[in-house]
């Protein structure tokens, strides 16, 4: 199968690579652009380790070809905090997972963030409810979902606080 | 000193994961993130047979073929190797039979995953099909086509224990129940399917990248399969995608990947797709509980009888241990004066079962609590309070040789009793809804090893430098429990230094010191402990420096948020920094080791399978579940879980949290809805999408409560927590059925259909 | 896990894409959101030549609505899109709670209407890995002759497992279709064949365009409700979607029930018309929810057995009658209650 140019438009930046239309974005950004943040959990589109940010919605990157999503913005866990070195440095989603458990093995972790992070943008103030419908397609398998949970209300309680103008340090 | 009498200890605080900003980043590297020049794809080709020879194998076509880099196949493999030195009884590759579909047949490697899938298509095998064993009730009594040699009627292991006298204590019972239980298969599902990734360099040493549990299990199978010196092999381990104990032995696509880098003379990586994940397996048995019970009218139990069938697949793994738990630990939750036991292992022709969280408890401990509240039920005796009269009185040492020092049970059960508002919410409930208790217990790491030797079951190396800094060196293996935090927490302590002043190399058995890996719960207290005692070590030299330099006794000193004074007078103090350079003289990093050994008192009895049950401490859990049914559906809703652990100390309340609730919340799966469904030995459900892991809105509340009853020997008093949880919650919601509708759940998973055909025989049998 | 490889195509417009599919012909596959499609190829269950992405037409996306032509939806809107329209859910809430309990938010996001009307059957023993297939030996609708679920049939009972659908027939709803020979518009009921391995009334050849409901439904109460093991991801294992229109008297004026998931087609339920012209009475709502188990025939193809699919069917259409008739609060059988509210 002959390999093509493909650009795709990563993490605000414009990127080239080389390969054949069966390339899933999944397999480009991990493979051909070194995005390893994004997770591969299954083979059957269940898991939502893969999540990705396509125009703000979170979706799963094994579903989509590389090739077919050159006109979309898409981002990556790694897109959320570039250059970031400490925990303390990071925005309150991120923090705020580290800060109250919804981190354990972490291989869910970017595809959380991600989902947390469009819906927040959507609804600042979600119910637990809409919390719970809006991750319920990114599976965990350690938490039970408990400190998760509890994340993402940390992460509006720090936003707020910040859109407040104090400084929230950890 | 006892933990939080040190000012702004981080022991005790809800600390975030050492590890987390590289997870949260997507900074952080797994195994299959890992890539080296050059590195080739594997790629195993599986018995597509559930038993069958192995009659002519031809790969040379694969070989052939442009772009591969090495075929091998069970003739290049002949060592054999399992992760009890009584069962080796796997191969690489099979050798002339295949023993479950998924099976490991032959590996290449080639430059791209295609290739490789062709390259497999191009292998030829000539099979001829044997009957498959698929049934572990006729599996045990078969006679002709055994799937090892060596194993009558397929039975793998069997254990017969005897303590006190059962048939006096049926005597001397006023009621004897007898009840049979049937619990499905269950897998782990770690959301990282197993991947490895293996180099080895000009001068032949082999470099091992892998999804492990157990890097110094796997660096010794390396060895001794590829025939290769122990020095010569190292074994790293990078983050882990979760285990749950489906990492804690050694996958054959480790040895494959080794093999294969081997004979291609490149780098080798095998990411096992979720389907290989579900053949890999390990998982946890079916297992058929039978339980006979003898009970005074008030309550005591008099003797219990238990046999328990495990279908263990196809190969040995953990199985002897998994049988020998689910006996053993019948007696460290209650006092029982009379104990049989009688444990099958038998192998079917299915991947192999292994070690799952709760290993070998989970089963027997959802029958026994169910069990234990029908036997209340047909005494008239509140399930709490049936649970307060059998409890044991530690310290002490029950009669099949488990030492029990630290026993916060009784604590768990007032607590969760409390919070749930027991008292005023059982039987009392509309009906439909209803509220149930059990309870669970685990060890704190096996008191005795895999592989027996006299070497410490974990050290742990320490250094610091002129700046201040400590670096952990240590062996055991985070997973994403937070056992890296754990030991930086516990030096952070004891050094009273900041946490982040802690550095942490873990898990590459070139560099760290030997730790047995994270199974058993083991790592906080056995790894813990060392950690303990080299931050110890490290203080006594460097507070013996002090001394010198302060001139005053070294017990007059105290070491406290990174500077040395003389009791009473801050105004003089010495940076840690300094007192370490005066310590470390004339090197510049001071060095202190630890290790933990198991005390003598707590390795267990002298019969015949007495090493495995024994543990230096056990944690305990009482939970209450509130569920409603709806019985023209059959569906279960669990409302909410309360979950009380004795954890002995929480070092981390944040990840103790974080197991009790993980460790429920997996239980909650196995109770109601995860099932690996086999017809005809073939898997029907190996993927995630009907594997069904919970998602948010499947997940209830749990609250978890800790108890903290302080271990003596554990380190600052703490215990195991990742795994003690899980089996209470199972029989606490099937007793919470019962509370609602008046059906016993014996069958797991309790699915609605299940429910609804209890509901009409209870009507059958009632007329109600 | 990869796919096959395939030539990509992305027409720009609906008239290259009807070109492109008469040039490749049998060789070409559509593909949209690509959630069916996607894992399916990499089960090697589809391995076509040329892979026609339609996404790019944007003419095919839109939800619309006036008063003649009723409620047009395009192929291309996303099943997000659909649960989040305002306007279904105010007037077609029955395809409000159908959309909003498909598979998960991610699924929905990519997911397209087109896409889930067109859903492949589907059956424990199909929608496996090519390893597993091959070693059964395959099955009657892909690579074998021997039908797994119902041995010695020559008929495939891959159940047809869309959300969308039975809304969509309770609301009358046509399709529209585009292809060489120009447009036809037919009933959705016309448009799937009761067999999982023809499945559709759509030549190779045409594209489905867009789905249009009637204005006259506008305003119908309606219910879904939905068997699946967990609340979210899983497809459906039962699926009963109801509207009706009662008068101010109670009189049932118009209703009509359908199912998915248990047939290879979604199905109306014909005795639905029996409801027309009565009051509520029980023992009527027992006679309708009796009869739709005759026409649900589930067979062993998912994870729930095929008694507890059919018991599960004669509670969901007892429950939504009743709920309809009487004007309750759907009960909790798949649709989101909390969504329900917004």
């Amino acid at each position: 199968m002959t390999k093509q140019k493909i650009l795709l438009h990563v993490n605000r930046a414009t990127q080239e690579l080389e390969a054949a239309p069966n390339r899933l974005l999944l397999e480009a950004l991990r493979e051909d652009l070194g995005l390893t943040g994004t997770k591969c959990g299954c083979d059957d589109s269940s898991c939502g380790a893969c999540t990705v940010l396509v125009n703000g919605r979170p979706a799963m990157s094994c579903l989509m070809l590389a090739a077919s999503y050159q006109d979309a913005e898409i981002t990556t866990i790694e897109g959320l905090a570039p250059g970031k070195t400490r925990l303390s440095e990071l925005a309150s989603l991120q923090r705020a997972f580290a800060e109250c458990g919804g981190v354990q093995c972490g291989f869910c972790t970017p595809g959380l963030i991600l989902t947390t992070c469009s819906l927040l943008e959507k609804t600042p103030h979600p119910t637990d409810a809409e919390i719970n419908e809006a991750l319920s397609g990114n599976l965990c398998r350690c938490t039970g979902y408990t400190q998760i949970l509890e994340s993402v209300r940390r992460a509006i309680e720090l936003m707020e606080k910040e859109s407040a103008g104090e400084v929230v340090r950890p | 000193m006892s933990a939080g009498s040190i000012p702004n200890s981080p022991v005790g605080s809800r600390v975030p994961m050492v590890d987390s900003f590289e997870k949260v980043t997507g900074a952080g590297k797994y195994a299959d993130d890992l890539v080296l020049p050059g590195t080739l794809v594997g790629k195993i080709l599986h018995s597509p047979h559930a038993h069958a020879r192995i009659r002519r194998l031809d790969a040379s076509r694969a070989g052939q073929l442009p772009g591969v880099f090495a075929v091998v196949t069970g003739k290049e493999t002949p060592v054999k190797y399992g992760i009890l030195p009584i069962g080796h009884d796997e191969r690489i590759f099979a050798d002339d039979k295949v023993r479950y579909i998924g099976d490991n047949v032959a590996g290449v490697a080639a430059e791209s995953a295609e290739i490789a899938e062709e390259a497999l298509r191009r292998i030829r095998v000539e099979y001829e099909i044997l009957p498959a064993h698929l049934d572990l009730e006729k599996s045990m009594r078969a006679e002709s086509n055994l799937i090892h040699d060596g194993r009558p009627h397929n039975i793998e292991k069997e254990y017969h224990h005897h303590f006190g006298d059962v048939e006096a204590g049926f005597k001397a019972a006023d009621l004897v129940r007898f009840d049979r239980f049937d619990c499905a298969e269950v897998t782990h599902a770690a959301l990282e399917p197993h991947s490895t990734l293996a180099s080895f360099d000009d001068d032949g040493k082999l470099t091992v990248w892998s999804s492990t549990q157990v890097p110094y299990y796997l660096m010794k199978t390396l060895a001794a399969t590829l025939e290769m010196p122990e020095e010569n092999v190292r074994v790293i381990k990078p983050l882990v995608g979760g285990g749950f104990g489906g990492k804690s032995e050694v996958i054959p696509l480790e040895l494959a990947a080794a093999v294969l880098a081997r004979k291609a003379g490149r780098p080798v990586k095998i990411t096992y797709t979720r389907e290989e994940v579900f053949y890999a397996h390990r998982g946890r048995p079916r297992t058929i509980v039978e339980l006979k019970t003898g009970v005074r009218r008030d309550g005591r139990l008099t003797a219990v009888e238990g046999r328990v069938i495990q279908d263990g697949g196809a190969f040995c793994g953990y199985g002897p241990v998994t049988m020998l738990y689910s006996g053993q630990l019948l007696n460290a939750l209650y006092d029982i004066p009379n104990v049989k036991y009688d444990g099958y292992r038998v192998l079917t022709n299915k991947p192999a079962c292994g070690a799952m969280r709760g290993h070998g408890t989970v089963n027997v401990r959802y029958a026994f609590e169910t069990h234990l509240d029908m036997i209340a039920a047909g005494l008239g005796i509140d399930p709490a309070e049936i649970r307060r009269r059998n409890l044991l009185k530690p310290p002490c040492v029950t009669i099949n040789g488990l030492r029990i020092l630290s026993y916060g049970y009784p604590e768990c059960l007032e607590r969760v009793a409390e919070a749930s508002n027991w008292s005023e919410k059982r039987g009392k409930l509309p009906f439909g809804k209803g509220i149930g208790i059990a309870g669970s217990h685990y060890v704190s790491g096996a008191a005795n090893p895999i592989i027996r030797s006299d070497q410490p079951h974990s050290t742990v190396n320490l250094e610091l430098d002129g700046e201040g800094t400590a670096t952990i060196l240590t062996g055991a293996s985070e997973i994403g429990q937070g056992s890296d935090t754990v030991q930086a927490q516990i030096v952070a302590h004891e050094l009273g230094i900041a946490l982040d002043r802690v550095k942490i190399v873990a898990a590459d058995t070139a560099r760290t010191p030997i730790d047995l890996g994270s199974y058993s719960s083991r790592v906080t207290f056995m790894a813990g402990n060392a950690a303990l005692a080299a931050a110890r070590e490290a203080k006594r030299q460097i507070l013996n420096a002090a001394a010198t330099y302060f001139d005053v006794p070294a017990e007059r000193l105290v070491l406290e948020d990174g500077r040395i004074f003389e009791a009473g007078n801050r105004a003089k103090a010495l940076p840690l920094a300094q007192a370490v350079l005066l310590a470390a003289k004339p090197e510049t990093v001071l060095r202190a080791t630890g290790s933990y050994s198991t005390p003598a008192e707590a390795r267990g009895g002298k019969y015949k399978g007495a090493g495995v049950g024994p543990s230096p401490a056990y944690s305990y859990s009482a939970q209450v579940a509130e569920v409603s049914v709806d019985v023209e559906t059959g569906q279960v809703t669990v409302e909410r879980i309360y979950a009380a652990h004795d954890c002995g100390k929480a070092i981390n309340p944040l990840t103790v949290e974080g197991q009790v609730e993980g460790s429920v919340w997996m239980g909650l799966g196995q109770a109601l809805e995860e099932e690996m469904v086999w017809k005809n030995g073939r898997l029907m459900n190996a993927g995630l999408l009907e594997y069904r892991s919970a998602s948010t809105l499947d997940s209830p509340e749990i609250r978890p409560i800790l108890v903290e009853s302080a271990d003596p020997e554990g380190p600052l008093g703490a215990k195991e927590a990742g795994e003690g949880s899980l089996a209470a919650v199972i029989p606490a919601v099937a007793n919470a059925i019962y509370d609602a509708v008046g059906v016993w759940m014996t069958t797991l998973p309790i699915t609605p259909e299940r429910i609804l055909k209890a509901l009409e025989e209870k009507q059958r049998r009632t007329g109600s | 896990m990869s796919l096959p490889a395939f030539k990509l195509v992305r027409p720009r417009s609906l008239d290259e894409a009807l070109e492109a599919l008469l040039r490749y012909g049998p060789e070409a596959q559509i593909v949209a959101g690509g959630t069916d499609l996607i894992p399916s190829m990499k089960q090697r269950l589809f391995e076509p030549r040329v892979l026609l992405d339609v996404k790019g037409l944007g003419e095919l996306n839109y939800i619309r609505f006036n008063p003649e032509a009723g409620l047009e939806l395009g192929a291309l809107a996303t099943i997000t899109e659909i649960s989040e329209s305002a306007l279904i859910a105010r007037e077609f809430p029955v395809l409000h709670q159908a959309a909003a309990s498909i598979a998960s938010p991610l699924l929905r996001n990519l997911g397209t209407l087109g896409g889930n009307l067109c859903l492949d059957t589907r059956c424990l023993y199909y929608n496996q890995s090519a390893f597993w297939r091959e070693s059964l030996g395959g099955c009657l609708k892909k690579d074998g002759h021997i039908c797994h679920v119902a041995p010695g049939g020559n008929f495939c009972w891959a159940a047809y497992s869309g959300d969308c659908a039975p809304a969509l027939l309770a609301l009358e709803a046509t399709v529209q279709l585009a292809g060489p020979r120009g447009n036809r518009e037919i009933p959705l009921a016309e448009f799937y064949v009761n067999d999982g391995m023809v499945r559709l009334r759509k030549a190779q050849d045409e594209i489905l365009i867009g789905v249009r409901v009637p204005a006259r439904n506008a305003g119908f109460e309606g219910i879904y409700q939905k068997l699946r093991i967990r609340k979210s991801i899983d497809y459906p294992l039962a699926g009963v979607a109801a509207v009706m229109r009662k008068d101010s008297g109670g009189i049932c004026r118009e209703a009509r029930i359908a199912l998915t998931a248990v047939n290879p087609a979604p199905r109306l339920l014909p005795k639905a018309e029996a409801l027309i012209g009565k009051e509520f009475s029980a023992g009527l709502v027992d006679e309708i929810a009796h009869e739709a188990i005759r026409t649900a025939k589930p067979l062993t193809t998912s994870a729930s057995s095929p008694e507890y699919r059919r018991r599960m069917i004669r509670i969901f259409v007892r429950r939504a009658l009743e709920d309809l008739w009487l004007g309750r609060r759907p009960r909790d059988g798949g649709a989101k209650k909390d969504l329900l509210s917004n």
